[in-house]
Formats: structure tokens, sequence, C-alpha cells
């Protein structure tokens, strides 16, 4: 949804990296995204080569690396996926805050991040 | 097997390739800043509540009715988020609370940011609590934490049966739920029951409240549910 000004936060930090190590060349950054942020892969990868243009990153490769949800359960100590409900009436699974092993309401702590992990620059 | 060769050292060469981590969370730039907001709002006595909802679901129209219902008992501000116009902080400002539009220009939410900023307008000495209206979206504002302390989310029946499943995450994060214009649920085909349940089965420890927002109907159990 705001991919656009998302990643030009991400060009702008990168672009700051690079020019502390008075870099040529961005040759690639990596993100890492979480699946329960709102961001289109795809909409990050064309708002990056828009963005990019007429600077040292242009051209590089973009690495994303996607985060799965993980919650935790304060109650029987559970950490991993969403419980999904799969009523026939959705159509498609829905995500619930509620701990698939015993039911107890859980917390997310992984799967909304927007990371830059590493960038590779030519100096 | 021929011995190894002689391995030759590495050194940094012009145009050799630097990889440099960073593991800068770019929303969590945000998250600090609504932290320092919702710090600096308990020091100075502010509970802040957070209104989210489509755009048309009625975050005004409930946001006007709690302001009549309390301000009385509490002293009141209201930010009020919107892309242009004051239109909305102006019916809100009728009451006789103070409001202040916080026109994003384009964004579709509101950010810690931005709240930050609005917070230099007001003198904090003169209040107890702060409503904030977000930008109408069900997207975004889920995002973007602004530091308050509770986080409702408005649904009205007129978005139709499937508005809540549609949208898990926004009711993840939601303390709790109002389900507006509850007297065209008839007319609409829509069961408030069931969205209730649809709320309840994506977060059971939301509290979700049935409301008309246009006559008041069910405001006073909100204020409850928030414990205002």
């Amino acid at each position: 949804m705001h991919e656009f000004s998302v990643t030009s936060q991400i060009v702008r930090s990168v672009l700051e990296e690079a020019e502390k190590r008075k870099a040529k060349k961005v040759t690639e950054v990596h993100l890492v995204i979480g699946k329960l942020t709102f961001l289109g892969l795809e909409q990050v990868r064309f708002a990056y080569e828009a963005l990019t243009k007429g600077t040292i990153m242009e051209g590089s490769r973009l690495l994303i690396d996607e985060q799965e949800g993980v919650v935790k359960c304060n109650h029987c100590g559970y950490e991993g996926g969403f419980k999904y409900e799969d009523d026939p009436m959705y159509h498609v699974p829905v995500p619930t805050l509620k701990c698939p092993q015993c039911g107890s309401v859980v917390n997310i702590v992984a799967g909304k991040e927007c990371t830059i992990k590493s960038i590779k620059m030519m100096i | 097997m021929a011995a190894l060769k002689k391995k030759e050292v590495v050194k940094a060469e012009e145009g050799e390739i630097y990889d440099v981590e960073l593991s800068e969370d770019l929303l969590k730039a945000n998250q600090r800043l609504a932290e320092e907001n919702r710090q600096f709002l308990h020091k100075n006595g502010v509970r802040a509540i957070d209104v989210m909802g489509a755009i048309g679901s009625g975050k005004t129209s409930l946001i006007e009715k709690l302001v009549q219902l309390l301000k009385v008992k509490h002293r009141i501000a209201v930010f009020k988020g919107d892309l242009t116009t004051t239109i909305d902080a102006e019916l809100i400002a009728r009451h006789g609370v103070e409001t202040v539009a916080i026109n994003t220009g384009k964004e579709c939410h509101l950010d810690a940011n931005l709240v930050k900023k609005a917070l230099q307008k007001l003198d904090l000495n003169n209040l107890n609590l702060l409503f904030i209206e977000n930008v109408g979206n069900l997207i975004c504002p889920a995002e973007f934490p602004l530091g308050s302390d509770k986080r409702v989310v408005v649904v009205s029946v007129t978005e139709g049966p499937y508005m809540v499943v549609k949208h898990p995450f926004i009711f993840m994060e939601a303390d709790v739920v109002v389900i507006n214009k509850k007297d065209l649920a008839k007319p609409m085909g829509v069961d408030v029951k069931q969205l209730g349940k649809d709320v309840k089965m994506i977060n059971p420890k939301a509290i979700v409240v049935a409301t008309n927002c246009r006559t008041g109907e069910g405001v006073g159990d909100v204020a409850k549910a928030l414990e205002l």
C-alpha cells in the first residue's frame, strides 16, 4: 500500500551508507520483509527500479527474503505459525490470534519487519 | 594429488565489493517514535485512543458522540487525520474541545512523526484524554502505531458482511471493535452478530460493541470498554 514511500526510505538509507563508505556503486541490496506487513513485493521491486534510476544503485540486484508470521503463547509456550480458521464460507483461511495448541491469545513476535539486511557495494 | 597452492593474501583493492551488514528496520523507526509519544503522553497524564476504520465507517461520528458523553468528566483533545480539508475537524471542534487537523497530503495513514508534531500544538496541562482519528483505511494504519494506549477499529454494516475476515491484521491490533450503523443491518442484509463472531475468532481479546453513532446508541458501552 505504501511501497513507494517505504522503498524511497530504503533507497535513501542505502545511499547514505554508500556515501559514508565512498562507494562507487551499489551492486546488491538484501531486504527482509515480513509477511504481516502490507508491502507487496512486486510493488517494492517496481518502486526500487524507478527510485534507483540515475543513482549509484541503478541496476543493482534486489534480494528479498520473506519472513513468515510467528506467534508466541505465554500460556503454553507455543512458538510458531498462526492458527488459521478454514471455514468454507471465507474462501481463504483466516489467520487468528488463538494459540493452535491451547487456544489462549498469542502475541505476534515476527513477520512485521522491513529490514535492510545487507548491502554490497564497490568501493 | 598435487600439493595445495599457497593461498594468496586478499587485499582490498579498488573496485572490490564490500558487504555491509546493516539490519536497519525501517518500520521500527516509526515504532520507536510511537514509544516516545506514548511515554511523553503518560508523563503528562494523558491517555490516547487511536480510532481506525474504513472511509465512511463512522469514525468521526463515534468521536463526536464520545466527546459529547465524556467532556464533562474528561479534558479532551482530538487529532483528526485526513488527506485534505478540515471539514471533520470542524465537526468535532464545535463540541468545544481542542481539535488539531492533521492533513497527510497524500499518505493513506497517520504515522508517529505526524502525531509527535501535532502534540506540540497542544497544551497538555489542560488535558487528560486524546482521541486520534486515523485516515480512513483498513490496511496501512495497522502497520503504523502512533503511541496510543488503546486502538479502536470501527467497521460498519454498510461495508458488507465480510469486512472483518477480509482485513484480519487490523482487527488483530484492536482493543475495541465498534460495529456501527447497526440500525441499517436489516436493510443491508448483514448480520451484526456474525461480524462480532468474526472479530472474536480473529482476536479473542477484542471487546466488540454494536452502535448507531448517529443517535449515540451503544456509545456508552464503547466508553466503558475503553475504561473511560
